[in-house]
């Protein structure tokens, strides 16, 4: 008697344990399936069913995946991508959802019920994004020019500056450190009307390879190169090819370079309502 | 060009997308999870390289330094900053600023380190007044009336190695003085003990010579000539108009730091100066005299300036004909005195006395024995 209390005890602090559902990604499949013990930490990896759609999901206690050891979160976030990889290469079509996304429960076996809920709440919408990047990857295309190329390049150009330059020779010292500011000052201005010039045309060229097209902030400089354009396009997983042939264009501009990942499960084209 | 997954420099681009993006969930029962930008963060800083690391990691620390050294330095800076240097003692307290005649005195803070005497202005972030200890020479105690309240306050006085005075009063006068003691004996530095200004009279006797008579005294500012690399300056003092003579005690110098007979003087005038730029116009009592290279003026400030000009002018009235008469030296200290005087009076700086004014002084003093 006093054994089977201890189990039944045991039994329920696993449950409360287990109240939540971490998601890692919605697919349209009816299909009820497990992926095994490839989930965080080991967890069974398997899919909460509604309908014809299903959300990726492992039991998991109702609160955040926290670390402050970094190898540890890493290797979280790594096996978080390799899950919503292994279900994209199974169903062709995923969206994805951001790391440490869990939905709770109140009582004992309700956290499953809730997500089957949000899925049933949310049918519409999901089916449509579905719909949407069905057959598409993500690809992420950032644009670099060396600013030492591109600014030689505008004086040898630009008349106002190429003026200012030879004023320059002409000056005393003193008044040459002005001129000098002056110059410097000309092409910082030159440099960004270029960059928007430049960020112009190369939208156009690769909007036209994209089915849809995400405008992302652009990082810091790093070896000298700056971002000039950070974009995440939605494509065709058969027609990665042209934006690729585009994006050698650009490539071959003298002082510019492209950098051109993927392909990403869509997690660019899902967020928003 | 064929996109890749893989690269090492692709990996920051895996990550803005699985930590930022995504499917959102708008519902109640979603796990908030509000850490997850700071481990967004961190995280790309674990699995960067060098490139990324200055991206973000880097980057965080490089911040937090800079804070840190901005904190740091701005602490130091409100008392502009000396490497390892401590503040033994802090005390609200007030800088007796006195450049030319304009004087005021001016709030701060009061710091002793173990280095240096500071007031500083912290709204204005002006250091009003420093001194590294090793330059303080004197220490005096000063008691000063208040004229509105009448009432006594004592303020430090300081005397330093450039001849400059310093006044400064705190919340506990008494007790950065004996803080700044401590600490100046503990760094082995000498100070002289100058004696409080308000035991100044007694020693005023000592000064003047027999038979002479202070007419006027009071406490008097002179604009000291210039000495040496020193420039002229307002120096704290007393002076006194006697029957013989003009002489103005530099207090903390303890010595006679001005003086001429009053034969010497041809008049004395009070006007409002003007000496430095300042808005505040100060009165000045010029004394005019005469001296070997012509006519000179020494200034003085105080209060009664008007009642000194009177006193002075009433000196110059009087009927002596100081051209007509013979100017000789003292042989004992060779300054300049009347030839009649010096043989009947005696020399009134150094004491000495004519053989003709000792026989008189012998015999008067042999009539009165006698009587």
């Amino acid at each position: 008697m006093q054994y089977s209390d201890k189990t039944e005890v045991a039994s329920r602090a696993e449950a409360i344990e287990e109240q939540g559902r971490y998601l890692y990604c919605v697919v349209d499949s009816g299909e009820k399936v497990s992926f095994g013990e490839i989930g965080i930490e080991g967890k069974e990896v398997y899919a909460i069913l509604y309908r014809d759609i299903c959300a990726v999901v492992h039991n998991c206690p109702a609160q955040p995946y926290r670390s402050d050891d970094q190898e540890v979160v890493k290797a979280w976030v790594m096996t978080h991508q390799k899950v919503v990889d292994a279900a994209w290469e199974r169903w062709g079509t995923v969206l994805p959802l951001s790391f440490d996304t869990i939905i709770k429960g109140e009582t004992e076996g309700s956290a499953e019920r809730n997500v089957q809920d949000w899925l049933k709440q949310e049918y519409e919408g999901l089916k449509s994004k579905i719909e949407k990047v069905r057959g598409k990857a993500e690809y992420g295309v950032q644009v670099f020019w060396d600013a030492k190329v591109i600014a030689e390049n505008l004086t040898r150009t630009s008349p106002e500056i190429r003026k200012l330059d030879e004023e320059i020779r002409l000056k005393p010292r003193g008044l040459a450190y002005m001129y000098r500011q002056r110059l410097e000052n000309l092409i910082k201005r030159e440099m960004e009307s270029k960059a928007d010039e430049c960020f112009k045309d190369f939208y156009s060229r690769i909007r036209k390879h994209a089915d849809d097209i995400r405008v992302e902030k652009t990082k810091k400089a790093e070896q000298g190169l700056q971002m000039i354009m950070n974009l995440s396009c939605l494509v065709y997983k058969d027609r990665y090819t042209e934006l690729g042939e585009e994006l050698d264009k650009i490539n071959q501009l003298e002082g510019f370079s492209v950098r051109f990942t993927g392909p990403w499960p869509p997690y660019s084209f899902v967020g928003g309502a | 060009m064929e996109p890749t997954r893989n690269s090492h420099a692709t990996l920051v681009d895996l990550l803005d997308r699985v930590l930022d993006k995504g499917l959102v969930i708008h519902a109640d029962l979603i796990i908030s999870v509000a850490g997850v930008p700071l481990i967004g963060v961190n995280l790309r800083a674990a699995l960067a390289g060098m490139e990324t690391m200055l991206k973000y990691g880097v980057m965080t620390e490089w911040d937090e330094r800079t804070r840190a050294w901005e904190r740091e330095h701005r602490k130091k800076k409100e008392i502009s900053a000396v490497p390892g240097e401590e503040i033994i003692l802090e005390m609200l307290g007030s800088y007796y600023y006195s450049e030319g005649i304009y004087t005021a005195w001016r709030m701060g803070r009061i710091y002793l380190t173990d280095k240096r005497l500071i007031v500083y202005h912290p709204s204005f972030e002006e250091v009003l007044f420093e001194t590294p200890l090793e330059k303080i020479k004197g220490v005096a105690l000063e008691i000063e009336e208040k004229y509105f309240t009448a009432k006594e306050r004592e303020n430090l006085c300081l005397l330093l190695k450039s001849g400059d005075v310093v006044r400064l009063h705190a919340l506990d006068t008494l007790k950065l003085k004996e803080a700044l003691e401590q600490r100046m004996s503990t760094l082995g530095l000498g100070w002289q003990e100058v004696p409080s200004l308000a035991a100044h009279d007694e020693r005023t006797a000592s000064f003047l010579s027999q038979g002479e008579e202070a007419i006027c005294s009071g406490k008097m500012w002179h604009l000291t000539s210039p000495r040496g690399i020193m420039a002229e300056s307002w120096k704290p003092g007393h002076l006194y108009l006697s029957n013989k003579r003009l002489c103005w005690w530099y207090d903390f110098e303890g010595k006679v730091g001005f003086e001429i007979p009053l034969d010497r003087i041809v008049g004395s005038t009070v006007g409002t100066r003007n000496l430095r730029p300042t808005p505040k116009n100060s009165k000045v009592l010029d004394v005019i005299y005469h001296n070997d290279l012509g006519k000179q003026v020494a200034s003085f400030a105080g209060d009664e300036l008007w009642q000194w000009e009177k006193a002075l002018n009433q000196i110059v009235l009087q009927p002596v004909l100081a051209s007509t008469k013979e100017a000789d030296t003292c042989p004992q200290c060779g300054r300049e005195g009347q030839a009649n005087e010096l043989l009947e009076q005696g020399c009134v700086y150094c004491g000495w006395v004519s053989p003709r004014l000792r026989r008189q002084l012998r015999r008067s003093a042999l009539d009165g024995a006698a009587r």
